[in-house]
């Protein structure tokens, strides 16, 4: 585990560099004892999936002071204890309007359309982490067989609902926003309710399992 | 009881933004000139945090059905109360019926229009602001539209007050953007760092009209990615100010709206630029230039120290 400069107010906590189960659950550890110890120096704590990026309040602490408590506090983070995951069922349908890139990915995969749909609803994916907009949910470990890249360009409009693929994870859009995943179907479950506590759906790993519609 | 005449290019409800979730995913959404949305407020005698009109582009007007204070910051804008001229950053009476109207801008992008007392706006997890993607908070989740009414609470005359002039912040195009070191800038070919740290004129960058609240989007040369290197990330958490570089090798630069991002992360714009950023409006010229963290924290500690010299200044006139 390192800790990193990210500009002024922010500290990378790296615990790896690639998509592992192993490495995530290091990473939910943390950022959930971190969570729990309160400090009015933390505005704001996003894990992901082999890092934890901290955003400080800078006029209140330095990155050097906030780094050496930090280092102090690990020898705590072992026995800390931390909830059991929730599971969560989530119907899609799979391509048509819905799924504009699917015909890309069979296409990419050398796979048929069902084949990619029997692949993509056979693993139980675990929550790495949650954002880039309210309630995204970043799934993993998608099946190697269905790697696609994202788009190069990010479309302008991905509709809510949209449920995509990007190198090995899988998602759902929860809010209409531009994006860069490859989207193979649609989901009409709500992930993310802005007027009642505590807003989303899911938390960082929580289980996921896609069915058809 | 205010009225939206005119909502300029787009006008919206905003405040210090929306903290402590950002492990859900919400953004903060916050006013993208901090400082200027912090010294309406104090112009304004309101208690930080009250909610602002931030506008982007000219045109706005509105009609003012009650005796208040108002005041404008951040974009240097040509406007008019009843047709009477007024200054910038500079807070002023209005009377019941008044109409204010801003004519052009003259310098910047986005300005910052509040009042004394405070409007009616949603309050969505900890904070005013409007997630324009998600539809909430500020006025019912959208930019302003002509017609809109909504009701300031508490309306005072508070007696006017000034930033002076030499203190209010330069806008002015060509902008230099001063950034740190991201986590990814080894992915970048040397040839192609080394051609955007010379000064020269194929290292600067045009703002693409594309670009909006969520983040600026650059053209001009683009950055060329080592070879062999994997253009895109592990999605991980970003910052306000990161500078993203997706495949086509044009820098986007992530303001307010987005917790995670899966780009090669070039660098952050440094804190006392940041601002600097609700100013870039399609077609500006802007350079990056690279600084050390130590001397980003420096220039911090001056712009800082600015803030503090005119909220003490502002606040022994009011005692």
């Amino acid at each position: 585990m390192q800790y990193l400069r990210y500009g002024e107010d922010g500290i990378r906590v790296v615990f790896g560099d690639r998509i592992d189960p192993v490495i995530n659950e290091k990473v939910r550890r943390y950022y959930l004892y971190l969570k729990s110890l309160g400090l009015k120096e933390i505005v704001d704590i996003i894990p992901s999936f082999a890092s934890c990026l901290i955003r400080f309040s800078s006029e209140t602490i330095s990155f050097e002071k906030l780094v050496s408590y930090l280092t102090e506090k690990e020898s705590r983070i072992s026995a800390y204890d931390i909830p059991e995951p929730a599971v969560h069922e989530i119907p899609v349908i799979y391509g048509g309007a819905g799924g504009p890139d699917m015909e890309f990915v069979v296409s990419y995969t050398k796979l048929s359309e069902d084949e990619v749909i029997d692949l993509h609803t056979s693993t139980l994916y675990t929550v790495y982490t949650i954002g880039f907009i309210p309630g995204f949910p970043y799934l993993g470990s998608l099946d190697k067989r269905l790697y696609v890249p994202r788009l190069e360009t990010p479309r302008v409009k991905v509709p809510k609902g949209s449920v995509g693929l990007a190198q090995l994870q899988t998602g759902i859009y929860t809010y209409e926003s531009p994006g860069g995943w490859q989207i193979i179907g649609k989901t009409e479950t709500r992930l993310f309710d802005h007027t009642a506590a505590p807003y989303c759906l899911m938390k960082m790993g929580d289980r996921v399992r896609f069915v058809r519609a | 009881m205010i009225e939206i005449l005119h909502p300029g290019w787009l006008s919206l409800i905003v405040d210090e933004g929306r903290y402590g979730y950002a492990d859900s995913g919400v953004p903060s959404s916050s006013a993208l000139d901090a400082l200027a949305y912090r010294m309406l407020n104090i112009l304004l005698k309101n208690p930080s945090g009250t909610p602002a009109i931030e506008v982007m582009g000219h045109g706005f007007s509105l009609r003012i059905d009650t005796d208040v204070t108002c005041a404008i910051t951040g974009a240097r804008v040509e406007t008019a109360l009843n047709g009477e001229p007024l200054e910038p950053w500079t807070s002023f009476y209005a009377q019941k019926g008044s109409i204010l109207k801003v004519k052009t801008i003259l310098e910047g992008f986005r300005y910052y229009v509040g009042f004394s007392g405070r409007m009616d706006a949603e309050w969505v997890i900890n904070s005013f602001s409007t997630n324009l993607e998600c539809r909430f908070g500020g006025f019912k989740g959208r930019p302003f539209v002509k017609g809109d009414r909504v009701r300031i609470t508490g309306p005072r005359m508070e007696k006017p007050d000034t930033i002076h002039e030499k203190n209010i912040p330069r806008m002015k195009p060509p902008h230099v953007l001063r950034f740190v070191e991201g986590p990814e800038m080894e992915y970048f070919s040397r040839e192609s760092l080394r051609r955007l740290f010379e000064k020269k004129a194929f290292s600067w960058y045009n703002v693409f009209s594309k670009s909006n609240r969520t983040g600026i989007r650059l053209e001009g040369e683009p950055l060329a990615f080592k070879e062999g290197v994997e253009k895109s990330i592990i999605s991980e958490g970003i910052l306000p100010g990161t500078i993203q570089i997706p495949g086509d090798g044009l820098p986007i630069i992530m303001l307010h709206e987005r917790t995670i991002g899966g780009y090669a992360r070039l660098g952050v714009v440094i804190r006392a630029d940041r601002d600097l950023l609700a100013h870039l409006k399609p077609g500006d010229k802007v350079t990056l230039e690279m600084v050390e963290p130590k001397e980003a924290e420096q220039l911090w500690d001056k712009k800082a120290q600015l803030y503090d010299t005119h909220t003490k200044t502002l606040q022994e006139v009011v005692q």
